[in-house]
Order: structure tokens, then C-alpha cells, then sequence
């Protein structure tokens, strides 16, 4: 394209984002509010399947004994373990101990440990590690059997639930994500329809002359384009800002949940809300072009 | 320049035969009247040369293209080679009188120092270089017809269609006009003109092309309007 094109192109959106002022800010705010929301949906399913990817990758077996057992008995299992093939570490955590780690975990609201009177439900336990992951599960399998051992967890079940949750989250976000496109490139459209209605005499004056359609056409496209683009930034500042006060408040009550970092996450995902706007306000400027520009 | 060979023109809306096997030439730098009453079929004759309206059969080429068989991208093309002018000016209001002729340039991607000397040299045909700044509602209908007339021909048009250019203006600013064209003719443009003004038809002695229910019913050389006016 010849720069002074550009230069005529530019200059026609920018007459016609101030001729419709009001249309183009409520396009510009459909935009923005529906990537906003979408992004949280990114941002929280993404997060989520990394906490069950985390969970998933963990090597740690939790092995519970029954109550009331000799302390042989539990020697004994302690010794199998470390016998079985790719095991780690085994270390030792008495019902006292677990006591502390629950108290400590609790903080503020350890209160609600008093309730017990000093009695401790918490079983004595092992927490095994093994090399691999991959061989968490056979350890687990294998342990259970031992005598004296009541349970033995590892993080598979939260892990199958958390996927659960994520793929209804995805089935829900995307259901959301259709019904956002639709309204969003909605007003997109006609926003755009007002501005070919705004310059229809002008449209047909370059027909006349002999501009050809794609001349005709790019300004407005570039105007859908800017309107996504503008909506686009605003919803990735505003998603940056949503994730880092969420981040902070996440950290503050549990250090060790699994957050994407900000950094370069973020990034990533203010480009691709950025590129969704644009892409979603050149659909809605075609689609109001097919409609309402003969040319 | 113009060749037309049987071509019919029936509306789908609504039936109506506007023109009825029409076959007709136009040769360079000729001066052509086209008269008629309304709904006679001149419009649809006038519009078909720039391919508003496409014809339902025939043959015709306009400036050494097919008109009817040309794609949809390559119309654009053909309006390059054609100046428009219409009874009502099709000015655009916010533009200045500069900016309105430049438009025709800056839209076809002309380079910007052509545009600048073109358009100043236009404007010094149809005589109106002083008001370059002025604005359309500043201007009288006539001064806003040949502002018009400079946009036709600022991309040196082989033809020059005109749907009833002296319509809306009073006999004197007609004859202005008027003199704009002849001179416009005279440097080698041809010219095809729709009017239902006697005076200049008959004063002038120009070709004459009549057309009457969708037939040309008349074509002559040095012709006259023929109608009651």
C-alpha cells in the first residue's frame, strides 16, 4: 500500500471514530468488558490446569496407619518401602508432629483446633517419595497392602477432580466466549454501519471515480480493527492489574498454591486479548461491509 | 469510443423494458445530445455507459472495454477512463472546493505532486482557482456544477457523461456551463450529454439522439431538441 494511502486511510478513521463518538465507545467498552471477562476464564482455567499438572507431577505418597499399632508393625513397613524399587526418601511424621503442621497450616483460625480438648484424631504417617512420578501410583498400590497401613494418597484423586472442574470451567468459558463474540461483534457492526451510512454520499462519489472496492473498504475495516485494538488494551490493563491484586491475595493466605507466575505469563496473555479484539472488530466491520456497502 | 449493438435493459423489480434493442456508435471527440422524455429511457441509456446499470442483452463497449462482459473487479477501470456529472453536483459538503477535486485523484492513488498541478489546472478551466478554500454551500449552483465539472476531468477522462447537468440552473449559468463542455470538446473529449434544455439543443446544432419508450426514434447530426419545450 502507497504510504500516502496509509496516510488518507488513517486520517478517514479518525474523522469517523469522532463523527460517532458515542458508538465508538460503547464498542470500545463491549470489547474491552467482553475480553475482560474472557480472559478471567483464561486466566482461571489455565491456572487451574497447572495446579493439576503440579499436583500430578508431585513424587509424594501420604501413608497413614491405623490406629493403635506397634511401633514393630510400623518399622517393618517402614523397612519394605525402602526395600521396594524406586523409592527416594521415607520420613516419619508421629500423630504429634502432623498436629503442629495442621495447627501451623490453620494459623488464625487454629481456634478451631480446641474443640478436640487435646484429644488427636491425626494418624501416625509416612510420607513416602518416589523418583518418578509415573511410579507413584504402583508404589501407592503396593503400600496399601502392607499390614498395619490404612491409606495411602497420593495427589490423583484431586488431580482427576481438578480436572473435572477444569473441563466444565472450559465448557462454560467457551459457551460464554460464543455468546460475548456474538454481542461484541454486534455493536461492532453497527458502529461501522452508522460510519458507511454516515459517507454513503462519499462511497458513491469514489465509485464514480473509479476507486476500487478494496480502497473503499479499508478505511472501515481499519475501523473495526482500531475499536478492537483500543477495547483489546483496555481489557489486557485491566486484566493485569485483576491478576496481580489476585495473585497477591492468593500468596497472602496460601503461599504454595501453584499460581502462573505474572511474568512473562501476562504478557502472553495481553497479546492474545489484544489480537482477539482486533480480529473480532475486522469480523464485525465485514460483516457490516458484506451488508451495507455495495460496492 | 461508445459502441452499442442491440443491447435491452428490463428491470427485475419491476418488469419494465428501459431500453429495447438500442444499437448506437459515438466516435471520438463528438458531441452527443441525448433527449427524451422523462422515463423515455435516457437515464438508463446515460447510466449504462459507466455501468450503473448493466444491460440484459447486447453488446457494449465503452472506451475499448466490454462493459457487459467485464468482471466486477475491473469496473473501477473503466470508470478511470469516464467523468461523471450529474444534475445535483454530488459536492461533498465538508470538503473545500480543492479538496473535492483532489478527492477524484487522491481515491484512484494518484501521485500527490500530479494531483496538486492537475487540480490546480482544472479549476482554471472551469474558473474557479480563487475559490479553492471556499466550501460548496459558499458557492452559487452553478459556481458548485463546475467545481463538478472540474472533478470529471481532472483524471483526463476519454468521455465525459452529463445526466442533465443544466437542470437546476437558470438559462445564463447554463450557458456558462455549457461553454465549460464545448471547451472541455474541443480539446479532443467526447462528450455525451442528457438535457431537456431546448435553447442550448437547438442553438447549438450538435448530434441528437432521441429516445422515445426504449427505442432511438432519431439520430442526427447537426440536430435540434424536436419537443416542445
Amino acid at each position: 500500500m502507497k504510504l500516502r494511502t496509509s496516510e488518507y486511510f488513517i486520517r478517514e478513521v479518525l474523522i469517523s471514530l469522532r463523527r460517532n463518538n458515542w458508538m465508538s465507545f460503547a464498542s470500545v467498552g463491549t470489547v474491552a468488558v467482553s475480553l475482560f471477562v474472557l480472559g478471567v476464564f483464561m486466566l482461571l482455567v489455565l491456572n487451574m490446569n497447572r495446579l493439576a499438572s503440579t499436583l500430578e507431577s508431585q513424587v509424594q505418597i501420604s501413608v497413614y496407619f491405623q490406629d493403635d499399632i506397634k511401633d514393630s508393625v510400623r518399622d517393618k513397613v517402614e523397612e519394605d518401602i525402602l526395600e521396594m524399587q524406586g523409592i527416594e526418601s521415607v520420613k516419619y511424621v508421629s500423630k504429634d508432629e502432623a498436629m503442629e503442621r495442621l495447627k501451623e497450616r490453620l494459623g488464625d483460625q487454629k481456634y478451631l483446633l480446641d474443640a478436640l480438648e487435646e484429644k488427636n484424631p491425626l494418624p501416625d504417617s509416612l510420607e513416602v517419595t518416589v523418583k518418578m512420578p509415573e511410579m507413584v501410583e504402583t508404589a501407592a498400590n503396593a503400600i496399601v497392602k502392607m499390614d498395619g497401613v490404612e491409606e495411602a494418597k497420593y495427589g490423583q484423586d484431586v488431580v482427576e477432580h481438578l480436572f473435572d472442574i477444569t473441563r466444565l470451567m472450559r465448557i462454560f468459558g467457551l459457551a460464554l466466549m460464543v455468546l460475548l463474540a456474538g454481542a461484541t461483534l454486534f455493536i461492532i457492526s453497527n458502529t461501522i454501519r452508522l460510519t458507511v451510512f454516515a459517507r454513503r454520499k462519499e462511497i458513491a462519489i469514489m465509485k464514480y471515480v473509479g476507486a476500487t472496492d478494496w480502497f473503499i473498504r479499508w478505511p472501515f475495516l481499519l475501523e473495526g480493527m482500531v475499536l478492537g485494538f483500543i477495547g483489546g488494551i483496555i481489557a489486557a490493563l485491566a486484566l493485569r492489574s485483576f491478576y496481580a491484586a489476585m495473585a497477591a491475595k492468593i500468596y497472602s493466605t496460601l503461599a504454595f498454591f501453584p499460581l502462573m507466575p505474572q511474568y512473562p505469563f501476562m504478557n502472553y496473555v495481553s497479546v492474545a486479548i489484544i489480537v482477539s479484539g482486533m480480529v473480532i472488530g475486522t469480523i464485525g466491520s465485514t460483516i457490516s461491509l458484506k451488508r451495507f456497502l455495495k460496492v | 469510443m461508445i459502441h452499442m449493438k442491440d443491447v435491452s435493459k428490463i428491470y427485475e423489480d419491476n418488469g419494465a423494458m428501459a431500453l429495447d434493442h438500442v444499437s448506437v456508435d459515438i466516435g471520438k471527440g463528438e458531441f452527443v445530445f441525448i433527449v427524451g422524455a422523462s422515463g423515455a429511457g435516457k437515464s438508463t441509456f446515460i447510466r449504462m455507459l459507466f455501468r450503473e446499470v448493466l444491460p440484459s442483452s447486447g453488446v457494449l463497449e465503452v472506451n475499448g472495454r466490454d462493459v457487459t462482459k467485464m468482471a466486477e473487479s475491473e469496473v473501477p477501470y473503466l470508470r478511470r477512463g469516464l467523468g461523471v456529472i450529474f444534475q445535483d453536483y454530488r459536492l461533498l459538503p465538508d470538503k473545500t472546493v480543492y479538496e473535492n477535486v483532489a478527492f477524484a485523484m487522491q481515491v484512484i492513488e494518484a501521485p500527490r505532486r500530479l494531483i496538486q498541478r492537475s487540480v490546480n489546472s482544472v479549476l482554471d478551466v472551469v474558473g474557479l482557482r480563487e475559490k479553492y478554500k471556499a466550501f460548496p454551500s459558499q458557492l452559487s449552483g452553478g459556481e458548485q456544477q463546475r467545481v463538478a465539472i472540474a472533478r470529471a476531468i481532472v483524471n483526463d477522462p476519454a468521455i465525459v457523461i452529463a445526466d442533465e447537468p443544466t437542470g437546476n440552473l437558470d438559462p445564463e449559468t447554463s450557458w456558462d456551463i455549457m461553454d465549460i463542455f464545448l471547451r472541455i470538446n474541443k480539446s479532443g473529449t467526447t462528450i455525451v450529454m442528457a438535457t431537456h434544455d431546448k435553447t442550448i439543443v437547438d442553438t447549438l446544432r450538435k448530434r441528437v439522439i432521441a429516445i422515445e419508450d426504449g427505442h432511438i426514434v432519431r439520430d442526427e447530426a447537426r440536430g435540434v431538441y424536436g419537443y416542445e419545450a
